[in-house]
């Protein structure tokens, strides 16, 4: 499984723990950490609830195809071929809908969009858990955009 | 009433999910929430639905926030200010814009911009944290290693550069999670916010 690797971001931007921004990393060990199992409680949970592990794969995907980082789009793209796609139903349209608007346009967000979430049987959970993925991949992209430019100048 | 502009005012927040009742909260929502900020705020008792991820996300906050030495809390407070700005979220606005009145006694710069825009002069240090913050915010696959050079030229070093990465990422997330779960409020006994 992806997730396997000892740290999802210094392999998504290509750094080892040893580089310079591997050490500038380690200075702030509970960024990296919680991070880090922050991907894991969202996106491989034991338990998760009314949204499948498919679902918050496809999820994630998505919220890192709008944020146009290819890297982070391809680890989600191969947790969801490991896992099979969820099930085409007007449920996961209605997910991906929500998904696109909160990661391209959170303020056009309306009380009627969390209506029709529940409309489809999602729980308060479900729907919170659904907000987190999205809002974590959307920090996650620009935390790696960032390490990546300071990587990059290093390197020049 | 919903607060619809950017204010130095306090605003409440109003979840549209029910948030859990501390008399109902499990052991790990409890926990959770006492690492969390505010344990008692309608926002955090909204997250612990999901208890793991608040778990997770709390100490995140705190050691992107707080944690010292690097960029300065102030800094760390304005990016804030503007990734906010930028998406429209007048409850982290106003809420950071305030952390950063209190740390420099500078609302003026805060006033101009919400007033003015981010093009508003400013000092060179805070110009290349707002261009900085601005961009990664809107169009983070747009940034280019010439993006760091305003903040190098500012005398920022990597370290510095990392924590005002975090901040703006952190808000991409803050913003997303407060914009879409519930709504800013006007505080019962305010007065509308003046300005646009």
């Amino acid at each position: 499984m992806p997730a396997t690797s000892p740290d999802l971001l210094e392999r998504i931007i290509g750094v080892t723990p040893d580089s310079p921004l591997g050490n500038l990393r380690s200075q702030r060990p509970d960024i990296v950490r919680h991070t880090q199992s922050s991907h894991e409680v969202l996106l491989c949970p034991a338990d998760p609830g009314g949204l499948s592990l498919s679902e918050r794969a496809l999820i994630a995907a998505c919220v890192a195809e709008a944020s146009h980082h290819p890297a982070l789009t391809r680890h989600y793209r191969q947790l969801l071929a490991e896992r099979g796609d969820p099930p085409q139903t007007q449920r996961l349209d209605t997910i991906l809908r929500h998904v696109n608007r909160v990661a391209t346009a959170p303020r056009t967000a309306q009380p009627a969009h969390i209506d029709a979430l529940r409309a489809q049987g999602l729980s308060a959970r479900d729907i919170v858990a659904l907000t987190q993925i999205v809002a974590f991949v959307s920090y996650q992209v620009r935390a790696a955009i960032g390490l990546a430019l300071l990587a990059e100048g290093h390197a020049s | 009433m919903k607060a619809t502009s950017f204010t130095l005012e306090a605003v409440d927040w109003a979840p549209w999910l029910e948030p859990v009742a501390p008399d109902t909260a499990t052991p790990a929502q409890r926990a959770a929430l006492q690492a969390s900020p505010q344990a008692g705020s309608a926002y955090f008792r909204t997250l612990a639905n999901d208890v793991d991820s608040l778990a997770e996300r709390s100490p995140l906050f705190h050691a992107v926030m707080y944690v010292p030495r690097g960029l300065k809390r102030a800094e760390r407070e304005l990016a804030t200010v503007v990734t906010s700005i930028v998406n429209g979220c007048i409850y982290c606005s106003s809420v950071h814009a305030r952390r950063f009145v209190e740390l420099t006694k500078q609302p003026e710069i805060i006033r101009a911009l919400y007033e003015q825009g981010l093009d508003t002069p400013l000092p060179p240090r805070l110009r290349a944290i707002v261009d900085y913050a601005a961009k990664l915010t809107r169009e983070p696959a747009a940034m280019t290693v010439s993006d760091l050079a305003p903040l190098r030229a500012a005398g920022m070093d990597d370290l510095e550069i990392h924590d005002l990465t975090n901040a703006v990422a952190m808000f991409a997330n803050a913003n997303r999670l407060m914009q879409t779960l519930g709504e800013p409020v006007l505080p019962d006994s305010a007065a509308p916010p003046a300005g646009a």
